[in-house]
């Protein structure tokens, strides 16, 4: 079991690092920083907190998926937006970008919390 | 030339949100190295300590909840030949006082304070000051009337004043009320970030835990040596935390002395507590940021933390300016303005008071084993709007004041229905 485990937290964090490689090939740097960014605050954070290191990997993966995902198509957005408005349009979605990058953020990072076995539970399962 | 001018501004504001992101990173950091110990309690049962203690509970109609927070009086657990229970009952036009009459005559250690119109209604630093004038207790505590203690939670409270360095300190306030609506759980969410974070945190590193005017307490004799609590201030707890420290003593944070709060419940009576709690941190800004620069007692680390706790209600105007003054630079191109722009969003999602981003009142909640509060925290941006409005207005209220040079003090009281419980 233990050996699935590593094997299957392996695949997870090879799909983190080629999601990484996606956002700075497919999209731009802004975008693998904006996923850094989200991987540092979850893992220095939410990995100290209780539950199985499986769990928060697989939540650590879907959340780089979402946000690679999402970052396309801000990146499309702003594409679009350039061909109909202009430069001014890029000024208009550096202003907005992190702003969009804060909407999945805030409300992934709130979620992940609730998936988490509680604090109490923690405790009991450890005296158990 | 004024686009460079302005993207110093811009640095510079950025710099300072950075700082505080850094700071309340840290904070989170500190308190979930702390919960790995599975230190259930920072209170010390063994500890017999058991001093003479005074609570304050200044009283302007509170008809709704005195008596249920005098029945809790009744219950406490400390010895009550070393207890006295002063509610002062200022220029009440309500039945406050007859309620807290009835009491006295069925417990002795309940006394009442009756201050009529003409002495009393000054607000609650006068209330409080006419109250420790008749108190005896060698440790004085407070209680708002809408408060209501765990019965153990004097001796938890007081048991710190073991140390002889130790000038006050401050329990947890739990919001009551808070499924009655969404302003009463964002109120909540805000409270576990400031109190189970920030103010843990603070306690841990050896900072300036805050005192918050209730749930909490003073040494009798550092009171009488500062004169009582200043009159002119709208956050007289405030302006007595940094009286503390500048006299060389320390407050400490006693997580686990619980005490249920009734939040306000509208965003009308949100903007009035705020606003009052926005002019009253600048004034203490005002008249302590030099001292406490100044002061030989402090640490280096508890100037530091001290002068970013002074300007945290300035952080909302701050944030608003940087929005501006980015926002134009990126118009204009600026690249600088570009790199460091999403500082601001990420301030967006914190809580005012206590400067707490979202990761530090997610965190918070989960250690307080809650599951689904924190599912609320991306409503923290509206909150936080809110608030530059409230701060920006405090300001130039302080500003006019100072101008004016006003010091009228008056009752700035918040209603209480004494409706609405989650854990009683």
């Amino acid at each position: 079991m233990k050996t699935l485990n590593r094997i299957v937290s392996l695949s997870f964090l090879e799909a983190i690092i080629l999601c990484l490689i996606a956002s700075f090939r497919l999209i731009n740097l802004q975008s693998t920083v904006t996923l850094l960014i989200f991987n540092i605050l979850f893992v220095s954070l939410i990995f100290q907190l209780n539950g199985s290191v499986l769990k928060k990997i697989f939540m650590l993966t879907a959340g780089n998926i979402v946000g690679l995902f999402l970052n396309l198509i801000f990146y499309y957005f702003s594409l679009a937006g350039y061909d109909y408005f202009g430069v001014v349009f890029n000024a208009f979605y550096t202003l907005i970008y992190p702003i969009l990058n804060l909407m999945w953020i805030v409300p992934f990072w709130s979620l992940s919390l609730g998936f988490l076995p509680k604090e109490q539970e923690a405790i009991r399962q450890a005296k158990d | 030339m004024i686009i460079e001018i302005l993207n110093l501004i811009f640095i510079f504001f950025t710099s300072v949100i950075t700082i505080y992101l850094i700071r309340h990173y840290v904070f989170t950091l500190t308190v979930l190295k702390q919960s790995k110990t599975n230190k259930a309690s920072n209170t010390n049962p063994s500890l017999r300590y058991e001093p003479t203690v005074s609570i304050l509970i200044p009283a302007h109609n509170e008809e709704n909840v005195i008596g249920k927070l005098l029945d809790k009086m009744t219950q406490l657990s400390y010895p009550k030949n070393k207890l006295e229970v002063i509610m002062v009952d200022d220029a009440s036009s309500d039945n406050t006082g007859k309620i807290a009459e009835e009491y006295t005559k069925l417990y002795k250690f309940i006394k009442v304070l009756h201050r009529g119109s003409r002495i009393g209604g000054k607000g609650k630093a006068s209330a409080l000051n006419a109250g420790f004038k008749h108190s005896t207790g060698e440790i004085v505590l407070c209680f708002d009337a809408d408060y209501l203690p765990h019965s153990d939670i004097v001796k938890k409270l007081v048991e710190k004043f073991a140390d002889p360095n130790v000038g006050a300190v401050q329990g947890r306030p739990v919001v009551l009320n808070e499924p009655h609506n969404m302003v009463t759980r964002l109120i909540a969410l805000e409270r576990i970030g400031g109190y189970r974070v920030d103010q843990e945190a603070r306690d841990i590193l050896g900072l300036i835990p805050q005192f918050g005017g209730t749930v909490g307490g003073f040494r009798r004799s550092i009171l009488e040596s500062l004169g009582g609590f200043d009159e002119s201030m709208l956050t007289e707890d405030t302006d007595l935390t940094f009286q503390v420290y500048l006299a060389g003593y320390k407050i400490r944070y006693v997580g686990d002395a619980e005490c249920y709060e009734e939040a306000v419940d509208t965003w009308k009576a949100y903007w009035r507590q705020r606003h009052r709690w926005a002019r009253g941190h600048m004034q203490v800004c005002f008249k302590h940021a030099f001292n406490v620069l100044r002061s030989k007692k402090m640490k280096l680390k508890e100037k530091i933390d001290g002068l970013l706790l002074l300007h945290i209600y300035f952080m909302p105007i701050l944030t608003l300016l940087s929005f501006f003054t980015g926002s134009l630079l990126i118009l204009n191109g600026s690249s600088i303005a570009g790199a460091l722009w999403f500082t601001v969003p990420v301030s967006f999602y914190s809580f005012v008071g206590n400067y707490a981003p979202f990761f530090e009142v997610g965190v918070g909640a989960y250690l307080d084993g809650r599951r689904r509060i924190q599912w609320l925290t991306p409503l923290l941006i509206f909150a936080f709007l809110y608030n530059m409005l409230i701060c920006t207005k405090a300001f130039f209220d302080v500003l006019a004041g100072k101008l004016v040079g006003s010091t009228k003090s008056d009752w700035e009281k918040t209603e209480h229905s004494g409706n609405g419980n989650r854990y009683i």
